[in-house]
């Protein structure tokens, strides 16, 4: 594999490789893999895009971003090569211009890249979603896909602290941060197939979080009550949102254990009457503010007729994602510092290269074409990772079509040949014309 | 035991960092003119008050120099709102000769002048970024790496958001005349 990236030669030594990141700037402190050949190279067969590839210029320098600077990052951070389409899904979320990393990497604010993975490959990568989800549990990919971010965003974008970044604090998560949801667990759709994907693609969300702000209750038996005190918590007088012209952007990330979240499935008749009741308590009364503070309030335009001053503008900025040891008692809530909004891509998505999609759809269709059927391709998009095709029983195959397989089974058969060939998981639909 | 240097084994790696070559050097504008009759664009993005109370004096002596204050403030940069500033920012291009952009006085704002400023100058109109002290580094980094090294800064005390109107307006009428100079116009 033909490699640009210029090299060094040291010492077979971890403390000679730690010393030299040390020196160099290339770590965020901790101790690194070295970035071999061999290692870089086995991420890099893990994806389909070329090493040249560019996923596009990180802030805040504007360094390009080739899929061979990732791998090298990758490697560096410990990334597993399974795990490494992730990185690069997360990478393409934070280029978007919404989610405004420009302004993320340089600000005073202790903002940083919180990722969010829902899918079929969490257990196998070993991304944390039970206790200890948010720190401790200490799984492989929840603790090196973030970091791998973080340090592209260093290497690659040039985000040091105190120079191209001026966060007057950081935070931990600057060392990476990088979660899933326990989907089998919530009562609501999943957060990627609320972005609009599949709920058996692994997608990745991007949410600039200022942080894990810990609550607890152990005095609210009603649902209802522990929610309208949960949005109180949400709408802390020095929350970012009170800074802001509006409340209109962003997102509040709600992290809600599992058997809170069973309460709050059985109490509120959807997700959305969930968020907007948590919209409509999320507000403080002018009066908790300093009289200065509540003059510039209401310059702002943000105090009501009753005097109330709301967090958000609207119910989908807070967002629950279920996640958490099953001891109950917590929640944490990630509220962003309102300038970005949050980005979802799946993995393997944008892969797709036409030779890739032709093979694989050569190989589906000799599963029906021995029949007399055939599979058209009705759409395929790269972005979402989705593909709908159309079974058509022509005039070879007999009158009902009953001689080719049943869609249940089929629909299986074509989904795995189709992510073995690109290369990850991904949205099926089969249109088939024997179901009314 | 310590193994000799010449027997330890040597490995090759791959250097993780991109390179930083800044995109060329877009020059920077003076307007050559006294400043009686030109339009002078101010933006501020409505969080500093103390920059808009900059504003407001610097518009009364604008006027009071002939010249015609244009103001803009900023809103969000995200979602709906943002397709707005980027449209209000685009209509104020038209209706200035030449601007002051601010207020620089944290991480984010100072990214924000600065490139709201060279949206002016790339546009050829004499400009500068307001920017206080601490975060001057951080303004001439960001202009050059987005390929405006001669971006002009004016530079203002640090911290400005303290202090009373009482205070702020010495600040304001000492650095009125030194933005007329950073641009080029004379009164």
């Amino acid at each position: 594999m033909e490699l640009a990236s210029p090299t060094l030669e040291i010492d077979d030594d971890p403390e000679a490789f730690f010393q030299l990141s040390l020196a160099e700037g290339w770590g965020d402190g901790a101790p690194l893999l070295p970035p071999t050949d061999e290692r870089v190279e086995a991420l890099l067969e893990a994806t389909a895009l070329a090493p040249s590839h560019t996923i596009g210029k990180l802030p805040p320098r504007h360094g390009t971003a080739t899929i061979e600077l990732i791998a090298i990052n990758a490697t560096m951070a410990g990334v597993e090569p399974a795990a490494f389409p992730l990185v690069i899904a997360a990478l393409e979320a934070l280029v978007r211009p919404e989610f405004n990393a420009i302004a993320l990497t340089t600000t005073t604010s202790s903002v940083h890249p919180t990722l969010i993975v829902n899918g079929p490959s969490r257990d196998k990568l070993r991304i944390d979603y039970r206790a200890g989800c948010l720190g401790g549990a200490a799984g492989r990919g929840s603790m090196t896909i973030g970091r791998a971010v973080s340090l592209c965003l260093r290497n690659v974008g040039g985000q040091r602290a105190g120079a191209t970044s001026r966060s007057v604090f950081g935070q931990p998560a600057r060392f990476g941060q990088c979660f899933a949801e326990w989907e089998e667990r919530s009562p609501w759709p999943t957060l990627a197939e609320r972005q609009g994907f599949a709920r058996d693609q692994d997608v990745v969300t991007l949410h600039g979080s200022k942080g894990d702000f810990p609550v607890a209750d152990t005095n609210n038996d009603d649902p209802r009550d522990l929610a309208y005190m949960l949005a109180k918590c949400i709408a802390y007088p020095l929350s970012n949102y009170y800074l802001e012209l509006t409340g209109d952007c962003g997102q509040i990330v709600v992290v809600i254990n599992p058997m809170w979240a069973e309460r709050f499935g059985r109490a509120f008749a959807s997700l959305e009457s969930f968020q907007e009741y948590l919209r409509e308590q999320a507000w403080q009364p002018i009066e908790l503010w300093r009289p200065a503070n509540r003059e510039v309030l209401r310059r702002k335009g943000r105090v009501d007729a009753q005097g109330r001053v709301y967090l958000v503008h609207r119910p989908e900025q807070l967002v629950p994602v279920v996640a958490g040891g099953l001891g109950s008692l917590h929640a944490m809530f990630l509220p962003s510092w309102c300038q970005s909004e949050m980005q979802s891509a799946a993995v393997h998505g944008a892969y797709w290269t036409p030779e890739l999609l032709a093979a694989a759809l050569d190989e589906a269709r000799a599963l029906v074409r021995s029949d007399g059927a055939d599979l058209i391709l009705v759409e395929a998009d790269p972005a979402r990772a989705r593909v709908v095709l159309r079974l058509e029983v022509g005039d070879e195959t007999c009158a009902t079509g009953a001689c080719v397989m049943p869609g249940d089974t089929l629909r299986p058969m074509i989904a795995e040949v189709l992510s073995r060939h690109l290369r990850g998981a991904l949205g099926l639909q089969l249109i088939d014309p024997r179901v009314g | 035991m310590n193994v000799p240097a010449a027997a330890k084994r040597r490995i090759t790696i791959r250097r993780p960092t991109a390179s930083f070559a800044e995109e060329g050097g877009a020059p920077s504008f003076e307007l050559g003119r006294n400043i009686a009759g030109v339009r002078v664009g101010i933006r501020h993005d409505g969080t500093w008050r103390s920059w808009q109370y900059v504003a407001r004096v610097w518009a009364d002596l604008l006027r009071r120099d002939g010249a015609i204050p244009v103001l803009l403030q900023t809103g969000e940069r995200t979602g709906p709102e943002g397709e707005k500033t980027r449209a209000d920012l685009e209509a104020w291009h038209e209706r200035i000769d030449c601007a002051v952009s601010g207020l620089g006085t944290c991480g984010s704002c100072t990214m924000w002048s600065v490139r709201d400023a060279i949206g002016v100058e790339a546009r050829g109109k004499p400009v500068a970024a307001a920017i206080c002290e601490e975060f001057v580094g951080h303004a001439r980094t960001t202009a050059s790496f987005l390929g405006h090294p001669e971006l002009k800064v004016l530079v203002l005390p640090y911290p400005l958001e303290t202090l009373s109107e009482t205070e702020l307006l010495p600040i304001a009428e000492e650095s009125y005349p030194r933005f007329l100079a950073l641009i080029g116009a004379r009164r």
